[in-house]
């Protein structure tokens, strides 16, 4: 083997561990629905209440529910 | 003393054996490599024991007449009853499976097993079997050279029934040449007696060789030679069918409780199966003359008729035996009672566990929850609350601030009690643990040990927390004890909110999991209010300087057990299973994606 394609596939090893585990696409799309579903009964909540106590907290859950959303959308995925 | 002169005593008859007859010798030699087989065709299979094993188990197993079928294919396909109960006591121990459904394997295993001596008595003993074995043992040894971890069980499954075949060869040559000599049948008895002694000669021969199908393989070439009578067979089946169980015995020396209760399931199943054998012995050998007759089987055919017999009073066993399941398991919970427990006590982890990845896995995850529980009680005593408190009250900030009860006890002495040594056992058990499963499950096995070192860490946090909350929960200054009682009320959500998404059935593990980022965002919220509070508090002379330090000190504390509790549980409710919790793991947020999310 010639030493670039040994470097070539250390560096695709290296890729792959840096990469972490690889979903597959059925698994993070039922993962992103369940996020979706969850998304929409805390704005649902959100609507209806006026409490501030209660909207800031949330409020709160929302944004983390949607970091969660946008960082499933990053995750390497099986091809 | 018997058991140091034991094993010399053995090897001393064997060898004097070999001595004064080579036939002999030839027939030992035979058992011999027949349970080399059997060893060769465990780790064969051990190797197919992949992630799915766990999920197949549950789907498999969840009623009574599927975890009957699971042992009569596991069985059949193994060719070892001995084996599949070795194997369930050590799902039972890791807690894969329940004491119900373990007892319906172990049932359907009696029945598996017959499958084996229709093949010895149907292929076995008419064809020359050597000329299967040879190229068995050539592929199975080439096979298991290979890298591939499954091509390296092919070879093990395929050199194991190699040995199994020569084996059967080597004993079927030797009591060919050893009628002539010496005569089995000159010990036969007549009557009752004569069936009890060669049932105990078939139990005896199975509890040394460690395995039935050895003994039947024995019974049936014996027969076969005219060396035993068909009467005489049957007794030595019925035998081998109770001193079986032996295996099953020694396997549940080292399992917990449940593993001990299903030993226990199995002799009850065998002897019951076994004295209604003998009792009715006339009518068994009338039905196997009518089934025999039925399929086409020579009234002299002994040894197809023995395979009649064996399956015949198996299934009787399980007809009047699986009506009885859930009474035997109520039995057996009543007479092997679980220890006072001592919660200090690994429950979960223990040598029949190391058999399987799964069982390792699930055994130590069960572990660190126990050693959760454990902690949670001094956690909560820590913070002078009772744990029913937590888990039942309906307004959990509401019995806070009315309970100043002071919680007296010694929480050094509970720490090393039960918390430090079952983290030693957990420690030490994953290191032994390492070098049993294959480098994928390490991740997870890692991910466990730091989620029990983040418990113990809890623990001592609430023993620093500990000293200011009880002081200031009575303070006549109602600020600082509200302050306190927050703190004792943070702790005391996130620990309910671990065992609401832990025992909520329905609740998804990925969205489990997920919760706990929200509680995270919740702590950092609650931090910097904090913070605007105490400046406010310190501005209007409300709390002294000193009793601010303390707060502020104090709020790192319960920060820092926060964080643990909920890192621990999203380490306990993420599954290798559940492959969308595991990808949920993966969208776990880090501290500054927590930080970001929680700002207002």
């Amino acid at each position: 083997m010639k030493f670039s394609e040994l470097a070539d596939k250390f560096e695709k090893l290296v890729n792959k561990t840096e990469q972490g585990k690889r979903i597959k696409p059925g698994k993070l799309n039922k993962l992103q629905q369940l996020l979706g579903d969850k998304k929409s009964r805390y704005q649902a909540k959100l609507d209806a209440t006026n409490d501030p106590d209660k909207r800031r907290k949330l409020e709160t859950r929302l944004r983390v529910v949607d970091a969660q959303l946008e960082k499933s959308k990053h995750l390497p995925v099986v091809e | 003393m018997l058991k140091k002169t034991l094993l010399p005593t053995i090897l001393l008859i064997l060898a004097y054996g070999f001595w004064i007859s080579p036939d002999f010798k030839e027939i030992a030699a035979g058992v011999s490599i027949f349970l080399f087989g059997m060893l060769f065709l465990e780790d064969g299979f051990k190797a197919f024991t992949g992630g799915v094993l766990e999920k197949l188990l549950q789907k498999t197993t969840d009623k009574t007449w599927k975890s009957l079928l699971f042992g009569v294919v596991s069985t059949s396909i193994m060719q070892s009853s001995s084996l599949v109960s070795v194997i369930t006591i050590s799902f039972i121990s890791a807690g894969l499976v329940t004491l119900v459904a373990g007892i319906g394997i172990i049932f359907g295993a009696n029945i598996g097993t017959t499958t084996g001596a229709w093949l010895v008595a149907a292929f076995g003993l008419k064809v020359k079997i050597s000329a299967y074995a040879m190229p068995m043992l050539v592929f199975g040894i080439v096979l298991s050279f290979q890298k591939s971890k499954y091509l390296k069980g092919a070879g093990a499954v395929l050199a194991g029934l190699g040995f199994l075949f020569l084996g059967i060869h080597y004993m079927k040559e030797g009591f060919e040449a050893f009628k002539d000599s010496f005569d089995l049948a000159s010990l036969a008895v007549a009557g009752y007696p004569g069936l009890f002694l060669f049932a105990a000669i078939g139990a005896a021969a199975t509890v040394v060789m460690q395995s039935s199908h050895a003994t039947l393989v024995l019974i049936l070439t014996a027969l076969a030679a005219s060396q035993i009578t068909y009467d005489n067979g049957l007794a030595l089946a019925i035998g081998a069918n109770v001193g079986t169980t032996i295996t099953a015995i020694i396997g549940a020396l080292s399992a917990n409780v449940e593993g001990k209760r299903l030993a226990g399931a199995h002799l009850i199943f065998n002897v019951v199966t076994g004295v209604v054998a003998i009792a009715f012995i006339s009518q068994f050998i009338w039905a196997v003359d009518v089934v025999s007759n039925s399929v086409g089987i020579a009234a002299d055919n002994y040894t197809m008729k023995l395979a009649v017999f064996h399956t015949l009073f198996n299934l009787a066993g399980v007809l009047i035996m699986v009506p009885l399941i859930h009474r035997l398991s109520g039995f057996l919970v009543k007479s092997l009672p679980e220890k006072a427990k001592d919660l200090a006590e690994p429950l979960y982890i223990n040598e029949a566990a190391l058999e399987f990845p799964e069982t390792v896995l699930n055994s130590v995850k069960k572990e660190v929850w126990h050693l959760f529980d454990s902690a949670f009680e001094i956690m909560a005593h820590g913070i002078n609350l009772h744990r029913t408190e937590i888990l039942t009250s309906e307004d959990l900030k509401k019995t806070i601030a009315e309970d100043r009860e002071i919680h007296e006890f010694d929480m050094d002495e509970l720490y090393e009690r039960k918390v430090k040594v079952l983290y030693g056992a957990i420690v030490d058990f994953i290191s032994n643990a390492q070098s049993h499963i294959p480098s994928v499950f390490s991740e997870e096995l890692f991910r466990l040990r730091k989620a029990a070192g983040e418990i113990v860490e809890c623990v001592k946090h609430i023993k620093h927390l500990r000293k200011n909350t009880t002081k200031y929960m009575l303070s006549d200054n109602e600020h600082i004890r509200h302050e306190y009682n927050r703190l004792r009320y943070q702790i005391g959500l996130i620990l309910k909110e671990i065992y609401r998404l832990r025992d909520e059935d329905e609740y998804d593990h990925a969205l489990a999991v997920l919760e706990m980022d929200e509680l995270k965002a919740d702590i950092q919220t609650r931090h910097r209010e904090l913070d605007v509070r105490v400046t406010e508090v310190l501005r209007d002379d409300l709390i002294t300087p000193g009793m601010a330090t303390s707060l502020l000190n104090d709020f790192n504390y319960v920060d820092e057990v926060s964080r643990h509790l909920l890192d621990t549980a999203q380490a306990l409710m993420s599954s290798h299973v559940d492959l969308v919790a595991e990808a949920a793991q993966e969208v776990v947020l880090d501290e500054d994606e927590i930080e970001k999310a929680s700002a207002a």
